[in-house]
């Protein structure tokens, strides 16, 4: 069974008189392990399919299918578990909480919805951090880590609970070329090693290659390349 | 430690604003509180004096021993009946007191009772005076003050604290009062007003022993005096409203505070957190920020209320200060709980992109 299936998800936007179609009809799956990146032209529908993937929206029609759980059968408390244990965001704009040290960032997902920070959660964020370059950080805050440094923190938080579907929005946008490319390895070596289906939304034609499929949106819609 | 602890801690000036107002809220309080204890407190002396005995007056005196005038006989029929131990009588009058020529307005207590506030009545010719003449005048034990029109003179035994009725007190024994009173009011004849009995007959017992009584615990007679009341309702409006301020100055706060942190609830939510959780964090904060306003304000409070003048009334009672601090801490969660519908609102979708 994929991780994710998507059928026939559509989503509108009311815009004055007219509905914007964002997605538009897209079937698309992802396996357990696969990389999948999404790329298209700026306002094509990426983010928005990654919100409906995400539990953060519900579709206008159509399905979406996390393992064999239906996210649109889910009610407001079944769905923060959901995006809590079964899903890990890394967001465009990074968006750590800024009072907090980025081990604290990492447990924070535990903490939520009413969870423990035990000896295990300390030795995972621990670890996650050696896995992320940043051994020695993990009592920095925000602002005193460099802008990779604070991607890394974010791919952190997302792996922290052990997702099974991965989401991330162009996590590139803010990095320079080199740093951009050494954040998606490091994203990519994650994925295999834990073996989660991801998604990536990138514009940065240098890292599309580190995918193990690559899909492009235009107008809402789709086209395998 | 939950997360909205941590950022209490870590951004503390964030909180600062409303730490202080909440504050001196709590200070304002707490000397509201005093003046409303204070001022109950100096006019009803007398009868809190008499501890927990039954007061039996005449019934159509209203429950206001200054208006009631015993029938004869009512004290030694009191005596009669089954459970009473002692009775004594119990007498008011207001006239003026002068110590070397300083003129202060007092009133005349006659009594038969001691309790644990008085002691034996003093014999003919000397009284029991309420510490707040000291404060006044300038009057020690053994000097001699001219009481009433006639300038009766009586000497000064011993001082008692908290007995004021508006006035200081001058405490006589009974028959003293009787004779004294009549200088003070020539054209009528003084009569006892109240009986104050101890024992286990209940007031509706007491109240029966002869025609036209009337009987009331101490609690009850000072819970009918008008002024008392008009008092007490007055200060409670205003602490009413200070509460109303709080509850209003707490909701603004937050409301603040959660417009500004739309993003950051966007992605806790957008990581899992539940609408209860973001608003189980804001309440831990405004408990945690309003605990601590109380410990510093009723800290303030208490110092502002030394420094007063002792001539007003002030009294800090601790029943208050923890209602109050109950009450500040549930007004601080209800503010905060106001922001609950925009947090609601908060789209987690959001937080991406
Ligand atoms: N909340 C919303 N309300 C109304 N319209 C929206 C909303 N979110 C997205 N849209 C519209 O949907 C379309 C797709 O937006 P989306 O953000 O998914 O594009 P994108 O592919 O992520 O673009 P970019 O590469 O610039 O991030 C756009 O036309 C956008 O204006
Ligand atoms: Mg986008």
């Amino acid at each position: 069974m994929p991780a994710l299936t998507i059928d026939k998800a559509r989503k509108e936007f009311p815009s004055g008189e007219q509905t914007i179609v964002a997605v538009d009809d897209v079937d698309l799956s992802v396996d357990d392990g696969e990389f999948l990146v999404l790329e298209g032209p700026s306002g094509s529908g990426k983010t928005t399919l990654l919100t409906l993937a995400g539990a953060l929206a519900t579709p206008t029609s159509g399905s979406i299918r996390l393992g064999d759980v239906e996210l649109g059968d889910l009610e407001g408390n079944e769905r923060s578990a959901v995006r809590r244990d079964r899903i890990g965001f890394v967001f465009q704009s990074v968006n750590l909480i800024p009072f907090l040290s980025a081990t604290e960032n990492l447990l924070a997902v535990r903490q939520l919805g009413g969870g423990r920070v035990d000896r295990d959660a300390r030795d995972r964020a621990e670890q996650l951090l050696e896995e992320l370059g940043l051994g020695g950080r993990g009592d920095n805050v925000p602002d005193e880590l460099s802008g990779g440094q604070r991607q890394r923190v974010a791919i952190g938080r997302a792996l922290m609970n052990d997702p099974d579907l991965l989401l991330v929005d162009e996590p590139t946008s803010a990095l320079d070329s080199e740093l951009g490319r050494q954040v998606v390895e490091l994203l990519r070596d994650e994925v295999d090693r834990r073996g989660v289906a991801a998604i990536m939304v990138t514009h940065d034609e240098r890292v599309t290659d580190l995918g193990d499929r690559i899909v492009k949106m235009v107008d809402g819609a789709l086209v395998e390349s | 430690m939950s997360i909205a602890i941590r950022e209490l801690r870590r951004r503390f000036g964030q909180f600062l604003p409303v730490l202080v107002a909440m504050t001196l809220l709590v200070v304002l309080l707490v000397v509201l509180g005093a003046f409303l204890d204070g001022l109950s407190r100096s006019q009803t002396g007398v009868l809190r004096a008499q501890g927990d005995r039954v007061l039996v007056l005449s019934d159509d005196a209203d429950l206001a021993p200054s208006r009631s005038r015993l029938p004869d006989g009512t004290v030694e029929a009191l005596a009669q009946v089954d459970g009473v131990e002692e009775v004594g009588r119990l007498s008011t009058v207001a006239t003026t007191a002068s110590v070397d020529g300083d003129v202060q307005d007092v009133v005349l207590v006659g009594y038969d009772l001691a309790t644990d506030t008085l002691p034996e009545p003093p014999t003919s010719g000397e009284a029991v005076v309420d510490a707040k003449l000291a404060d006044l005048v300038d009057v020690e034990e053994g000097d001699t003050l001219a009481v009433g029109p006639d300038a009766r003179e009586l000497t000064v035994t011993t001082f008692v604290g908290d007995v004021s009725a508006g006035s200081p007190t001058i405490w006589v024994a009974a028959d003293d009062w009787l004779e004294l009173a009549d200088t003070v009011n020539p054209t009528e004849r003084a009569t006892t007003q109240a009986a104050v009995v101890s024992g286990d007959a209940t007031p509706d017992e007491l109240a029966g022993t002869g025609d036209g009584l009337a009987a009331a615990t101490v609690d009850d007679v000072i819970a009918a005096d008008d002024v008392v009341t008009q008092q007490s309702s007055t200060f409670q409006g205003i602490i009413g409203v200070t509460f109303v301020v709080t509850l209003l100055v707490v909701a603004l706060f937050f409301v603040l505070l959660t417009i500004e942190r739309v993003r950051l609830y966007a992605v806790l939510k957008a990581i899992g957190a539940r609408t209860r959780d973001l608003v189980a964090g804001l309440a831990a904060q405004a408990v945690a920020v309003a605990a601590l306003a109380v410990v510093l304000g009723i800290g303030l409070g208490i110092g502002l209320t030394l420094l007063v003048p002792p001539d007003l009334p002030l009294v800090i009672v601790p029943a208050r200060l923890a209602v109050l601090a109950v009450a500040t801490v549930v007004v601080a969660v209800l503010g905060a709980l106001g922001t609950l519908r925009r947090i609601l609102r908060i789209d987690p979708a959001d937080a991406i992109g």
